[in-house]
Order: C-alpha cells, then sequence, then structure tokens
C-alpha cells in the first residue's frame, strides 16, 4: 500500500512540474522575469538579499560611480557607473538608499557588453547613491550622496 | 500603442556605446493626485533588453524609480555594420523596440 501511494504521489508531481514548465515557457520567455520581491523591498539591505541573495559587499575604488554631489531636480539625476576596470562583471545595480523602494535599476551583462551603465534616475530626498557591482559573485560597492533640492518622487 | 524609443550609436575600435531614449511616462505607482487623494496608477518601464546581432547583450530590470523618459547608455563590443536592437515591456504589458545599424 505504501508503496502504491508513493508511486501516485511521484507521477501527480511529476505531471504538475512538466505543465508548469510547458506553461512557462509559452508566453515570454525572451526577457528575463522581474523580480518583484527585491524591487518592492523597502531597505538596501533587503534589496540587495533579495536579488542577489546575500548583503554582504566590499567598497571598490575600482568602480567609477559619477553623480552631480547636488541635484536641482531630483527627479531627473544622471548616474553613470563605470566599472569597466573590472573583470567578470556579471551585473550592475543602482541604489536610492532612502527612496521608499531603494532598488532603482538593475543591468545584467552577456560577455558581449562591458560593464558600463548611464542613465536618470529619480531620488526623493538628499541620499546616497549606491552602485553595486556583481564581479566574479562578489558585491562590490561604491557609494557617493547627491543632495537633492526638489525631490523626485510625490512632487 | 507601442513605446517609443530613438537609438543612438557609433563604434569605435570594435566597442560601440548605445544610447536609447524611450518615451514613457515611468509613474512609479506612489505619486499621489492632490485633488483625489489617491495615488497615480503605476506605469513604468519593468524590463529591457539590448541585443547585438539578435544576441542578448544586455538585460536590465527597471523599477518606477528611473526617471520618467528615461535615457540609458551601454557599452557593447559591436562593429560598424552590426545590428543593434532595444526591446521594452512595462508593468502593463505595454511593448516598444527599436533597431539600430552602427555606423
Amino acid at each position: 500500500m505504501k508503496r502504491r501511494s508513493f508511486l501516485k504521489g511521484t507521477l501527480a508531481t511529476g505531471a504538475t512540474v512538466v505543465a508548469v514548465n510547458a506553461g512557462l515557457l509559452t508566453p515570454t520567455t525572451v526577457l528575463a522575469d522581474w523580480n518583484k520581491k527585491a524591487f518592492g523591498s523597502k531597505t538596501t539591505e533587503d534589496a540587495l538579499s533579495n536579488f542577489f541573495g546575500s548583503s554582504t559587499t566590499t567598497a571598490s575604488s575600482d568602480i567609477k560611480l559619477k553623480a552631480p554631489s547636488i541635484a536641482e531636480n531630483g527627479a531627473v539625476t544622471p548616474i553613470t557607473v563605470d566599472a569597466t576596470a573590472i573583470s567578470g562583471v556579471e551585473s550592475i545595480a543602482i541604489l536610492g538608499s532612502k527612496n521608499p523602494m531603494p532598488l532603482v535599476c538593475e543591468y545584467s551583462f552577456a560577455p558581449a557588453a562591458l560593464g558600463f551603465v548611464s542613465t536618470r534616475i529619480k531620488l526623493g530626498q538628499t541620499m546616497n547613491v549606491v552602485a553595486i557591482v556583481k564581479a566574479d559573485g562578489k558585491l562590490l560597492k561604491a557609494e557617493q550622496e547627491v543632495k537633492v533640492t526638489i525631490g523626485g518622487c510625490g512632487g | 500603442m507601442s513605446i517609443k524609443i530613438r537609438m543612438r550609436g557609433k563604434s569605435k575600435a570594435g566597442v560601440a556605446e548605445v544610447k536609447a531614449l524611450i518615451k514613457h511616462p515611468m509613474e512609479s505607482g506612489l505619486r499621489m493626485d492632490k485633488k483625489t487623494g489617491k495615488p497615480y496608477p503605476a506605469k513604468f518601464i519593468e524590463t529591457v533588453e539590448i541585443a547585438v546581432n539578435g544576441e542578448t547583450a544586455v538585460n536590465a530590470q527597471w523599477s518606477g524609480a528611473v526617471s520618467a523618459n528615461p535615457y540609458v547608455s551601454v557599452k557593447v563590443k559591436a562593429n560598424s555594420g552590426d545590428e543593434v536592437s532595444i526591446a521594452v515591456i512595462d508593468n502593463t504589458g505595454s511593448k516598444g523596440s527599436s533597431t539600430l545599424k552602427l555606423k
């Protein structure tokens, strides 16, 4: 009896796994799934551990984080992260430490791309902009304070 | 309605800096409408994919904290004549894409 129910159980789970796989493969396989948990995190640490599985970071001077020291309009803050000096860059994440949800954006790179990103982000108030670079499985960090005179969220 | 994207890029010694300007409100879902006291519904780009000759080079995930009408610039290994494309999808399912032949 035990053996029979065991077999039944494995068969059932096997079938569901196949069904789930088939379902997932059909709609959008091109773009990666959006990480809802990490983007909804309320603190920098939570966002990092939800996204990368670890919040341990090492400060690195090889990351060139270019951000204005004073942003007149927090809704449009130009940020450039240049990690081309580091080899094996897998991804770059940009966070605003005091934003309601700190994780702003994350870029993952295939070998055909260099570790460089330039974009514009919203900052709600004066805060530290954090750039996290994942290279060879390690998380490297660079930080810079940006003074915001007009907030970007809420207006 | 598809999302409009303008692209520029130039290859120099095998490396191309690709710039894109995307027309999108990037509403985070947190901003309040002062008249009604209710938040504006979220509408922001969630995923961005940049490919060289059809092969993915950069995959990005964005939150609503990327500025409205986002500007993005990345560097990819590509020579002149290569085709660089960008594809975006927002949280409401709107899509947009653009392709550029590098100079």
